[in-house]
């Protein structure tokens, strides 16, 4: 009996210091909610399902060939990209000319949309066989930084998580007008060059690489290393099995190594303004809410120390109780 | 018992007395500092093959040879002469550049090159904080240790923004200038701002005959408060014109500009007269020397090259050393800095202060030349640029061809902020034009202007340096007159921690003070101040302490006074 007391105790004070919290985390979720809603088009659809979508009739090098023709309008089946940003495509295909580089692990178009490290069929050696076969749409681009204030560019996840000796296909969407990266690091060295995999394209456009993850649990770096995506948001991990040390500074998911100062700023409010007031009148406001805000402060503290009096004999009574028990 | 141990005390404070006065005799040793404790880099960047000096042919594009320790790389040449879609995959590898940065096409007046141009740019921060790791990213040094925050327009690249993934070093398309961008008059040119960075930006074309408006892309003058919004992160737009006159001209971004034109996002662009068969050297990165010019430069001049002078403060380029929040940069940079109280402190030429001005931006000239010198100031001052050894002739201003019988010669160059000057430099020794060969400098005469935050020598300075006194790997010959430039190549020097004239004769005699062994004057000063005191305490000390004793004395002393016979009774 007094145990649960004590206990309940303890729980509505944590819930009280926590409340904060949750209020911001639920105002997180709406707004996330909201820019769902928003976005109208495939944005809510299921990251695995991409039926539509012109890129999954191959499994791999599938570097979206519609502009190959030179068409002024050939962004028409990425259905899911939105066109409206547009203004400016007449200009992007006035060249008729190609270049396909092509090596065992580097394809570019004549766009720069580039696939580097793709590996369709090399088994890891910690691997006996595939484990899964996984599809992963990931877009990116500046709107997905509105969840993360603080942040210019962003993809729509942070963490993709895949079975061990799984063969992963990306379907990299860039939706913003200039070039995005999706550049994974740490993959061994004997299949990938540089342990890297790469896939660039300027969007809007998407391509598509594949790669056969290692066997052991581990946590890859995800990134675009155009100067500043990464360090202003771009950034994210790709978690095998059980996942090894986080990366840090990802968005919304882990802590940056090195914070920025924070300060509150004298920014006018609507409040401050009245239309019908002398300025003797704003100024006594002012006063009264300045003081009006330390007696608030000042008033919470003597409520919790008289509380904190007024439970001493709650205390001494549970107490006693657990002696007479 | 307390006897003794005063007449001890005293006997101290005689000996202290002696040894603090004593030390004062003679002033500090002289400190010199070891060579070996310099961070020294080669002077010649050896990343950089010396085969890239070379005159060569790469793609049907014929390069001039540009005997200078770090010229620009041939691949760079071709593709922005041929564009990048019609050179080889293999050319197009050793560039670096996005398959798309420079398309030429269409030869719409049938002479012979191409007249549709898509120059294709991107936003690029340099050396900027990162949330990671205590350093910054992607760095570019200006001069050794020397690393402002700085935005440039790039020439739209492939891959990564930093050399490999171990490095931090910036990719060598990344760095200070803008790239001087070069059309032809008639070309139906469109330069597509790709904005790749955190703020929004667009770019003015100064001086360019350009449509105030274009019916496709809208308002293109570059100004958030007349012709068009501000350009987001992420947002591409087009710029197009076709420009009807030559000239030297000048392109920056316009949103914020007293901030952002200084943070580097400001470049030359020239437009070349039309000439059958003229295929332009569409980007000169790091601007400096042409090594393909045009047909028009080639009729008139043997050389040609791109001059960019640049300044920077430092207090503005540290806000993106400050913070990584873009809000925080935006507030620091909006509402705190204040311009009116700013002084530069970085001083460039060609996006690099002295050393590195020898590595890559000398004038190499040979006797008898004509050389055309297109100048822009980028920076927020007037300039004065002075040639050693040289008169040149201005025949144009700010693109504009002066009347050829009123052309002036002078040796000192005032430039007002934003202003273009084209010069032709002939290197004919009649005491005029030319004093003679010699390794002869070049910099801006406002002395701050040859220095690197308050450190001389650095700033803009480089020079005229004619090939007979260019040494094997492409710097100015110096050693037989004794001079030694290695000491400009340590990050020491311009942290200012190396004494300058320390090696100017054998015991340094204007090296660096050392401290005073013991003490010096000042704590020697208190020294015997507080034994003074210590002196007069115990004085003090005693008078109490014997009061009674003196009392009795005096009294003694006074009765036998007062009683002069009594005592011998």
């Amino acid at each position: 009996m007094a145990k649960t007391t004590i206990i309940t105790f303890f729980l509505v004070a944590m819930l009280a210091l926590n409340s904060n919290a949750f209020a911001q985390d639920q105002a997180k979720k709406t707004d996330e909610h909201d820019h769902h809603d928003h976005s109208g088009h495939a944005m809510s659809q299921d990251k695995h399902d991409h039926s539509g979508h012109s890129m999954s009739q191959e499994s791999g090098a599938a570097i979206d060939h519609a502009s190959e023709h030179g068409t002024v309008d050939d962004h028409g089946h990425d259905h899911d990209i939105d066109h409206s940003a547009h203004d400016t495509q007449a200009t992007e295909h006035g060249d008729m000319h190609h270049h396909h580089h092509m090596d065992h692990d580097h394809i570019m178009d004549h766009e720069g949309t580039m696939i580097m490290g793709q590996n369709l069929d090399k088994l890891p050696s910690s691997c006996k066989s595939i484990s899964e076969e996984v599809e992963i749409t990931v877009r990116a681009g500046r709107k997905y930084s509105k969840n993360f204030p603080g942040t210019a560019f962003a993809f729509d996840k942070q963490q993709w998580n895949v079975k061990p000796c799984a063969k992963v296909t990306f379907h990299f969407i860039n939706e913003d007008s200039i070039r995005h990266q999706f550049m994974m690091h740490g993959l061994p060295k004997y299949l990938y060059k540089y342990g890297m995999f790469h896939l660039e394209v300027t969007g809007p456009k998407t391509v598509s690489g594949t790669i056969i993850v290692p066997g052991s649990d581990d946590t890859f770096l995800v990134h675009c290393d155009i100067s500043h995506h990464m360090e202003k948001g771009m950034k994210a991990q790709l978690v095998v099995g059980n996942g090894g040390e986080d990366i840090p500074s990802i968005p919304g998911l882990t802590p940056y190594n090195r914070n920025d100062r924070y300060e509150a700023e004298n920014l006018p409010k609507v409040s401050d303004k009245s239309s019908n007031k002398t300025e003797k009148n704003l100024i006594s406001m002012e006063m009264t809410e300045f003081s009006n805000l330390n007696l608030k402060n000042y008033g919470m503290m003597l409520i919790g120390i008289l509380l904190g009096l007024l439970s001493i004999p709650l205390f001494k009574k549970i107490s006693f109780h657990r002696k007479s028990d | 018992m307390p006897n003794h141990f005063l007449n001890a005390l005293l006997i101290l404070c005689m000996m202290l007395l002696a040894t603090i006065s004593q030390a004062a005799s003679k002033l500090p040793n002289t400190v010199k500092v070891d060579p070996a404790a310099l961070t020294t880099e080669p002077m010649c960047d050896p990343k950089i093959s010396p085969a890239w000096r070379e005159a060569q042919e790469i793609e049907g594009v014929k390069i001039e040879a540009s005997p200078g320790c770090s010229p620009d790389n041939p691949a760079w040449i071709a593709a922005a002469v041929k564009g990048t879609n019609n050179i080889s995959m293999d050319t197009l590898m050793k560039t670096g550049l996005s398959p798309d940065a420079i398309i030429k096409t269409d030869d719409l007046d049938g002479d012979g090159d191409p007249d549709r141009i898509v120059i294709k740019l991107e936003i690029m921060e340099l050396n900027g904080r990162s949330p990671d790791f205590p350093g910054i990213v992607p760095t570019f040094d200006i001069a050794p240790g020397i690393q402002p925050g700085a935005w440039v327009f790039a020439p739209k690249t492939s891959g990564m923004s930093t050399e490999n993934f171990e490095s931090v070093r910036a990719n060598p398309l990344l760095r200070l200038p803008s790239p001087v961008i070069r059309v032809e008059v008639g070309d139906i040119v469109q330069i597509v701002l790709e904005n790749t960075h955190y703020f929004p930006h667009s770019i003015h074309l100064h001086g360019v005959d350009h449509p105030f408006s274009h019916g496709e892309h809208g308002g293109q003058d570059g100004v958030p408060q007349t012709s068009e919004v501000e350009l987001m992160p992420g947002e591409r737009r087009v710029y197009q014109f076709q420009a009807r006159q030559p000239g030297t001209m000048f392109y920056h971004c316009h949103v914020q500009t007293h901030t952002h034109l200084s943070m580097g996002l400001a470049g030359m662009i020239v437009i070349e007269e039309n000439r059958p068969n003229n295929w332009l050297q569409t980007l000169n990165i790091g601007a400096g020397h042409v090594r393909h010019p045009s047909v028009a430069v080639r009729e008139q001049f043997d050389q040609e090259y791109d001059l960019h002078y640049h300044a920077m403060d430092k207090e503005l380029g540290d806000i993106i050393q400050k913070y990584n929040d873009p809000r925080l940069i935006a507030r620091e940079m909006n509402q705190r800095y204040d311009i009116t109280d700013s002084s530069e402190d970085y001083f460039t030429l060609n996006g690099l202060s002295f050393p590195y001005t020898l590595r890559e931006s000398l004038i190499i000239v040979e006797p008898d030349q004509k050389v055309k010198l297109r100048l822009l100031n980028s920076g927020g001052e007037l300039i004065a640029v002075h040639t050693h050894g040289h008169h040149a002739t201005i025949t144009h201003y700010d693109g504009v061809e002066h009347n050829p019988a009123a052309q002036i010669m002078r040796d000192v160059f005032d430039m007002a902020p934003a202003q273009r000057l084209d010069l032709k430099l002939e290197t004919v020794n009649d005491g005029k034009h030319s004093y003679g060969e010699g390794d002869w400098l070049i910099h801006d005469h406002r002395e701050k202007g040859i220095t690197t935050n308050g450190m001389a020598e650095g700033g803009s300075m480089s020079s005229i340096v004619y090939k007979s006194y260019l040494n094997g790997s492409g710097l100015p010959k110096v050693s037989h007159f004794g001079i030694d430039l290695s000491e400009y190549f340590t990050k020491e020097y311009y942290e200012k921690r190396y004494p300058i004239w320390q090696d100017l004769d054998e015991w340094a005699s204007l090296g660096s003070p050392g401290e005073y062994e013991g003490l010096d004057p000042t704590t020697q000063a208190s020294m015997l101040n507080t034994l003074y005191g210590l002196l007069i305490g115990l004085f003090l000390y005693l008078i109490f302490a014997k009061w009674q004793y003196i009392k009795e004395c005096a009294h003694a002393a006074v009765s036998r006074l007062k009683s002069p016979k009594g005592g011998n009774q």
